[in-house]
Order: C-alpha cells, then sequence, then structure tokens
C-alpha cells in the first residue's frame, strides 16, 4: 500500500471519525467549538489530499500506472453468479481523475467548512430547544466521508454505497429546518425522485455483475471490450421480452441508460431535475457544497466512470439528455426573482454543459468543467449566502440592489462568477476564466462532432471497411484501445488479437493513431441542433447570471429597510476569496497548457477517454495534431467567443434601472405567455403533481379502498358475523335454554313448594298455637307408642 | 283416708295446661291469649314442684321449687313485655284482635 492510497484513505476516515464525535459529543462540545472542530477535520483532508495532489503531478506517466497498478486491494465479500465467484474488491482508485476530484472536493469543502462556522453563528439551530448547531457540522463531516469515498472507489458497487450516503447527506441537510415545512418537503422531493434514478442505477449494476460478471471499474471495461470482441457474454445474448428480440447492443445500451439513471437523478437530469431548484430550502453552505459544488457533480463522475461501458446510442441518449436539460433551466433562470433559484437553475443548465459534454465525448472539457464549475458555483453559492445573512434572511432580489457599497467584496468576488460562468475571455489573447475555457471547449467538441466528423473520419472508415475489420455495431468503448498497449499494461493482454489490424492500418494512417481514428469513425456525428441549443444558451447563460449580480448589486436599493442593515463578515468572505483566486487558478494555470490545443484534443477524448492509470500527456494527446486553427476559439470566433459580450450587455440594458423595463417587457403578447410558462417552471412540477403524484395518490387510494372494504373491513365483518352467530348460539340455545332454564327452574320448583308451603302460615296466633299444640301432642302421643312398644 | 298423691297433681297440672293452650287457641283477644299463657306456665310449674315433692323426695332438695320460682319470674317479665306487645299493637291496628294482625301471613 502505496503511501498515497494510506493519505487518500486516510483523509477519508478523519471525516468520519469526526461525524462519529459531533454525533455523540457534539451537544457537550458547544456551538462555535464543533464547528471549529468540523474545520479542523477537513482542514486534514485538504493537507492529505495537496500531499497526494502535489506528488501526483510531479510523477512520470507510467510511474504512475505502475502505482496504480499494484494498489492493494481487499476482498470483502465473495459473490456468486452463474457459478462464477465475483470478489468485490474494496481498492482505491489510483489514477489523475481520483486525485483532481479529491483535490477538488477537498478545498472547495474547506472553504465552505469555514464560511459555514460564520454563516451559522447567525442562523437560529435550535428546534424545541434543543441546539441544531453540531449536528449540522455533524452532517458536513459525513458528506465530506461521502464525497471522497465516492471519489476514492474503484468498484461500481462501492461507487453505488458511497453513492447512496452522499444522498441521504442532502436529504439530511435540504431537511435541516426540517421544522419548516417546505424544507421538509423539499428534502423527500429530493430523497424520492434521486432513488427513481437510483433504481436505475441499481439495475445497470445488476447487468454489470450479470453480464459482465465483476464490479471492478477496469475489470468491467476490459470485460466489455472483451465480450465486444468476441461478440460473446453481453453481446451474444438475446433476450426476448414479450415477444420482442432484444439484441445484445441493444442491451448493452440499455444498461448504459440504466447506469446514466443514477447520474440523472443526482446531476439533476431532466427529467428528473425537479429536485435541484427545492433543494435550496437547505442552509446556503449546503446548497453551495452538496448542490452546487461536489454531490450533484457526482453524475458527471460517475458517467466519466462509466464511459467505456457506454455503447455510442447510449452516448447520443446522454447528449439529448444533457441538451435538453441545459437548454430549458437557462431559461427558467430568467425569470427566477429569488437569488438562490437563479443560481440553483444556472447550476442545473452547467450540469446540463457537463453531461452534454460528456455525451458527445468531450470527456475532459466536461470535466474540466466540473472543475472550474465546482469553484465558481461554490463561490456564487456562497455570495449568495453572504448576501441572504447580510439582509437578514432576504433573498428575494426585487428588494436588494445597491449592496456594492455595503457588501464589496461579495459583490467583486461574485462578478468574477459571473466572468467565469459566462465564459469571460478575450478570443485570440488567451486571456479567459473559467467557461471560457472548459465550456467552450465543450462547444467546440460539439462543434467537431456536428461538422468536421465525416469527412475527418471518413477515409478511416472506408479504410476499415475495406480492411475486412468486422465491426458490426459502433462502439466508443473501444476507445481505450487507442493507447498503445505499453501505456496500458492491464489491457494489453486483450487486445492482442487485434494487432495485425492495428499494423495494417498504421501503414496508411500516417501520423494519426490509427486504430483511434478507424473507431471514431464508427461513432457517428450529432445532429445539427445539439450543437446549436447549447450554443443559444451560451448566449442566455451571461444574460441571466448578469441580471443576477446586477439587480443584487448594482443600481438603487430597492427596499431601504434590507439595505439599510445589510453587512459582511471576514469569517464568510474570505472563503469567498479563496475560491475567486481558486477558480482563476484552475481555469488557468493547471489546464493552460492543454488549452492551446484543445479542440483536437478535446475531441480526442472521446477516444483517448480512459485515464485510468495513465495520464494524458500533451504528446501523447497530441498524437493527432490539427493545425491551430481548431482549437475552440478559432473554430468557434464568431459563434460564441463574444456571447458574454452580448448577454451581459443585454442584461445591463434591460435592467440598469431595476425591474421597470423588464415588467413593461412581459406584458408584450408573445412574451407574456412564455414569461407565464417559465415562471411556472415549464409546469414540470404542476405535471409531476397531477400525473405522477396525483395518478400514483388516485392508484394507491383505489388500492387502499379495495383493501381497505374487502380486507381491513372485511375481516372484521367477518368476524362480527362470527361472533353474531357464535351469540346467538350461546345466547339462545345455550344461555336461555341451559343456563337459565336450569336456573329458572330452581327458581319456579322453589315458587311452587313455596305456594305449598305457605298456605299453612295463615298470620293468625291462635292458628299457630294450634298447630303447635297438635304438633307436640302427636309427638307426645308417639313417644307413649314407642314405649308401649319397646316395654313390650 | 282419701290420700293426695303424685297423680291428683299430675292431673290438675294437666287440666291448666290444656286449659290455657285451650284459651291460647280459641281467644282472639291478645289479653286472653296472655292469660292463657299464664295458665300454661302454671301448670307447668306446679309440675315441677310435684316431682320435687313425689319423685325427688322432697326437702332438703329445692330444684323443683327454685325452677317453679323462675318460671313465676319470667311470667312477670314476660306479661310486663307482652302487655307491652299489646298496647303497640292496638296502636298499630286499634284493636287487640289477633286475627287482624296476620300482616306476616305468607
Amino acid at each position: 500500500m502505496s503511501t498515497y492510497e494510506i493519505a487518500l484513505c486516510c483523509g477519508v476516515a478523519v471525516p468520519l471519525a469526526m461525524f462519529c464525535v459531533l454525533a455523540f459529543f457534539g451537544a457537550r462540545i458547544g456551538k462555535p467549538a464543533s464547528g471549529w472542530l468540523a474545520v479542523g477535520a477537513v482542514g486534514i483532508c485538504l493537507a492529505l489530499a495537496a500531499y497526494v495532489t502535489f506528488g501526483w503531478l510531479g510523477m512520470s506517466g507510467p510511474a504512475r500506472a505502475e502505482l496504480a497498478h499494484n494498489a492493494y486491494s481487499f476482498e470483502w465479500v465473495t459473490l456468486t453468479v452463474h457459478g462464477i465467484n465475483i470478489p468485490i474488491l474494496f481498492k482505491v482508485k489510483l489514477d489523475s481523475l481520483t486525485v483532481m476530484m479529491y483535490f477538488m472536493v477537498t478545498l472547495v469543502s474547506t472553504c465552505i467548512f469555514v464560511f459555514s462556522v460564520g454563516y451559522m453563528a447567525g442562523h437560529s439551530d435550535e428546534v424545541g430547544g434543543q441546539s441544531k448547531y453540531h449536528r449540522f457540522f455533524a452532517y458536513l463531516c459525513l458528506f465530506e466521508f461521502s464525497m471522497l469515498g465516492l471519489v476514492i472507489s474503484s468498484s461500481i458497487f462501492f461507487l453505488f454505497v458511497f453513492w447512496e450516503l452522499v444522498g441521504l447527506c442532502s436529504y439530511l441537510l435540504i431537511g435541516f429546518y426540517f421544522d419548516k415545512k417546505f424544507a421538509s418537503n423539499a428534502a423527500m422531493k429530493a430523497f424520492i425522485t434521486n432513488r427513481v434514478g437510483d433504481f436505475g442505477f441499481l439495475a445497470g449494476l445488476m447487468l454489470v455483475l450479470f453480464f459482465l460478471h465483476t464490479l471492478d471499474l477496469d475489470q468491467a471495461a476490459a470485460a466489455f471490450r472483451d465480450q465486444y470482441t468476441h461478440h460473446s457474454g453481453l453481446f451474444g445474448t438475446t433476450v426476448s421480452l414479450f415477444g420482442w428480440q432484444i439484441s445484445g447492443i441493444t442491451l448493452a445500451t440499455f444498461m448504459g441508460v440504466c447506469l446514466f439513471c443514477g447520474a440523472m437523478g443526482k446531476s439533476a437530469q431532466f427529467p428528473l431535475h425537479v429536485w435541484l431548484p427545492d433543494a435550496m430550502a437547505g442552509p446556503t453552505p449546503v446548497s453551495a457544497l452538496i448542490h452546487a459544488a461536489t454531490m450533484v457533480a457526482a453524475g458527471v463522475y460517475l458517467v466519466a466512470r462509466i464511459f467505456r461501458l457506454l455503447t455510442p446510442d447510449a452516448q447520443m441518449f446522454i447528449a439529448v439528455i444533457g441538451c435538453i436539460t441545459l437548454t430549458i433551466t437557462a431559461f427558467i433562470a430568467i425569470v427566477q426573482t429569488d437569488i438562490k433559484k437563479v443560481l440553483a437553475y444556472s447550476t442545473l443548465s452547467q450540469l446540463g454543459y457537463m453531461i452534454f459534454g460528456m455525451g458527445v465525448g468531450a470527456w475532459i472539457a466536461a470535466l474540466f468543467h466540473l472543475i472550474t464549475h465546482a469553484f465558481f458555483k461554490a463561490m456564487l453559492f456562497l455570495g449568495s449566502g453572504q448576501v441572504i445573512e447580510g439582509c437578514h434572511h432576504e433573498q428575494d432580489m426585487r428588494k436588494m440592489g445597491g449592496l456594492r457599497h455595503k457588501m464589496p467584496v461579495t459583490c467583486w468576488t461574485f462578478f468574477i462568477g459571473v466572468l467565469a460562468i459566462s465564459g469571460f475571455g478575450i478570443p485570440g489573447a488567451g486571456i479567459g476564466i473559467g467557461g471560457y475555457f472548459s465550456k467552450d471547449e465543450i462547444l467546440a467538441v460539439a462543434y467537431e462532432r456536428a461538422y468536421n466528423w465525416t469527412e475527418r473520419f471518413s477515409g478511416q472508415a472506408e479504410h476499415a471497411s475495406a480492411g475486412g475489420d468486422e465491426l458490426p455495431v459502433r462502439l466508443a468503448s473501444d476507445v481505450p484501445d487507442s493507447r498503445t498497449p505499453e501505456e496500458n499494461p492491464i489491457d494489453h493482454e486483450v487486445h492482442r488479437d487485434k494487432e495485425e489490424v492495428r499494423e495494417e492500418i498504421v501503414e496508411s494512417a500516417g501520423h494519426h493513431s490509427p486504430e483511434k481514428d478507424r473507431l471514431a469513425a464508427h461513432v457517428p456525428p450529432i445532429k445539427k441542433w445539439l450543437f446549436w441549443l447549447p450554443i443559444i444558451i451560451a448566449y442566455v447563460t451571461p444574460f441571466y447570471m448578469m441580471r443576477a449580480w446586477w439587480l443584487t448589486f448594482m443600481g438603487k436599493p430597492r427596499d431601504e429597510h434590507v439595505h439599510h442593515h445589510a453587512h459582511e463578515s471576514a469569517l464568510m468572505y474570505i472563503p469567498l476569496v479563496v475560491l475567486a483566486i481558486g477558480t482563476i487558478v484552475f481555469s488557468y494555470a493547471m489546464f493552460r497548457p492543454n488549452i492551446a490545443e484543445a479542440g483536437v484534443q478535446a475531441t480526442d477524448a472521446a477516444l483517448v477517454v480512459a485515464v485510468d492509470g495513465v495520464e494524458h500527456t500533451p504528446e501523447m494527446l497530441s498524437i493527432t495534431h490539427e493545425p491551430v486553427e481548431r482549437s475552440p476559439h478559432h473554430a468557434l470566433f464568431w459563434i460564441v467567443g463574444f456571447a458574454w459580450v452580448l448577454g451581459m450587455g443585454f442584461a445591463v440594458l434591460i435592467y440598469r434601472n431595476g425591474f421597470a423595463l423588464a415588467e413593461r417587457l412581459r406584458r408584450i403578447w408573445p412574451l407574456s405567455w412564455i414569461y407565464v410558462a417559465l415562471e411556472q417552471k415549464l409546469f414540470f412540477d404542476h405535471i409531476y403533481d397531477t400525473v405522477l403524484v396525483g395518478g400514483t395518490k388516485w392508484v394507491l387510494a383505489q388500492i387502499s379502498r379495495i383493501f381497505d372494504t374487502y380486507i381491513i373491513d372485511g375481516i372484521p365483518k367477518l368476524r362480527g358475523r362470527i361472533t353474531v352467530e357464535l351469540a346467538n348460539f350461546s345466547g339462545r340455545i345455550v344461555d336461555a335454554g341451559g343456563v337459565d332454564g336450569l336456573i329458572d327452574g330452581f327458581a319456579d320448583t322453589t315458587q311452587a313448594a313455596g305456594a305449598i308451603m305457605r298456605q299453612p302460615q295463615t298470620g293468625r296466633i291462635r292458628n299457630y298455637i294450634l298447630f303447635g299444640t297438635a304438633g307436640a301432642g302427636l309427638v307426645l302421643i308417639g313417644i307413649i307408642i314407642v314405649a308401649y312398644a319397646s316395654m313390650k | 283416708m282419701f290420700h293426695i298423691g303424685l297423680n291428683h297433681y299430675l292431673v290438675v297440672s294437666t287440666l291448666l295446661f290444656v286449659m290455657g293452650i285451650f284459651v291460647m287457641v280459641t281467644k282472639r283477644n291478645a289479653i286472653g291469649i296472655l292469660i292463657g299463657v299464664e295458665m300454661v306456665l302454671n301448670g307447668a310449674s306446679l309440675n315441677l314442684i310435684a316431682f320435687n315433692r313425689y319423685v325427688a323426695g322432697g326437702l332438703p332438695h329445692m330444684d323443683g321449687q327454685v325452677g317453679s320460682l323462675f318460671i313465676i319470674v319470667l311470667a312477670a317479665a314476660e306479661a310486663a313485655l307482652a302487655v307491652a306487645i299489646c298496647m303497640n299493637f292496638y296502636k298499630n291496628l286499634n284493636t287487640v284482635d289477633v286475627d287482624r294482625g296476620d300482616e306476616l301471613a305468607g
């Protein structure tokens, strides 16, 4: 077990230990102390993460692969499926993605933990006289543990376990103010919506276990490829369902879609996106940590991890879902007046971009966007938390405005966040932050897939078919083959049989990595609208973000009372500054070397995709080095390069004097209808309430009614009937006839006897004397007779 | 000479007793019944004395006499009691006709 693995494991264990401490002794530790203890715990995690990250960055590619290959694995339990033993291994997933995510999660959460101490200081946290303060930090620690565990899991099984744990933490923290009805409802909504997605995830996990006979991510990918190559296992199966013949490739697509369902729930993708805006009922640091930066990104992380199990059809499904999500949520964000709701919808939209990026194969770009988004969105949320806290729990932007003087640090860090999400940058100069690199990279890949794909790989595709290579189905999971065997020792064995084909193609394909291009040719181009919708939203994003910023901080104060009391505190704005710096550094320094050939690299990401153990070195990525014109900001120079100028400018134009102009605009006919539709969140909640909740309620009501009437009521009724019959029998026959008859008989006899006996009882004293004397006389006579008789 | 023995006493006491019973049975007046009771008692105490004289052997034995003395005392007490009952009887029913006092009839 290498020191890196130990460090990562310790980083997971420390928050868990702190959770136990706070859960059991938190009430005794007290109000500020338990918060600072949690900050300490996450600080340790950050230190460990920094140690691993900087060590990892300093290592060469082969050294990393070596380390990952020799990772210690602990066999937790062994399952038997089809007579095959499948061990479930606990192993630290050691690759660049894990290290990067780990570092991002710990850094962001450290900032948010510090912020939380400041935030919770001003919040009432008592329910029924008991303080919940320590509980908040206990949950945060539990979340930290779950999230880091999720990141280091190498088995889909443990991924799922931690996946559910972060879901639980999300539930607990959304419902932190559970004494408020809307908060507990939102928590339930989030949890139940996630269950829908997780059901799919679980089904996908079963399919993986059933067909691939492993739950390890790398082994599953290898098995997937192997079965595809030999047309066996999953791909050799034909399932008959209600008379439909489902082929292996469809089943594989289904498996991918099932696994993606989990991501759909957690990353709040259409049609399961409804829970995320409601999740803003939780405390703002929670919104920042869980519902903006880390947990919701776990869905994207999951797609990145299972990418090699996705068929092109499944990828297309993911791209379409992402595209729909990013479009509708961005439009809804325009009309929101609650500052946190705007951010929630923008989070949804950005998550849509990431998922869309994954779907179109912009693997690196999507993850890059995940990292930059985590920083700037956490910062934006913390900024909104600062505003809400400063304005005494006022979340309505209609009552804000002009706050720049009262909270300057928040104002300008928030502005950096707005620039980052808008994709601020100067095309050609290489200056920009956040979305300028990451989002535009996704768009560049989409552009490639939509317009340049066919001609780019047409030669290879023809060659592939002419070369007699049988690829009955298009499969992006073959992508890792692009790496040469030396780069991927684990998968080396599996693909030896393709060696001949590869060699054949290498000769004619020049410096291109031939097999990669050949495989890419089997990935279809995307539809044009899948490229143009995200482009349109790239203009909408700066608009609604600028609108939020301008309405909050600029212009004149619209509510004197709120404005008068506004203030900001150092404990809360220092994390903002740290995150602002993080946004700039992460969008620049860490990924700057890749930016120049970003378009090409990102395009190839679909093909170079798996980073397991092998780092993308620039050299390796630039195998198919294209002319520099292909970089995103060359290809998309006029399409999206100045989106931020237009979007932000338009927002300032409309909202420079508050809501007045917007109010007038929304009365114009087509806009008024659109406004109502958007304000009602496109009626998703209504539809779900009516159709799903109402339908479920109706069906359940019918079932319960039948159950109630015939079973619940039926049993007592039957019992009642039996009792009545029994009572009749025992009453009429046993009681009335037997028991009463006996008693009555006694009574009647007694009465009859009495009637006879009372005849002499005349009440006349003379009679009594007569009877007594007569009796005595008779006795005397008797005695005399006896005496005489005995004398004889 | 006509010697008076035990049998004479016994005859007298029997007559007394029987007459007392007869009076008690026939009389409807409560006082009459009381008188009958007295006669029965006297008959009985005469018997006791006669048996003490002729059967136990006379003096110094005095059991019979003591017994009859007790009867006399008891009879006196009983007469007082009976008269009181008569008074109440009269008070309740405005008569001393015992046949009217048949409330205890079953």
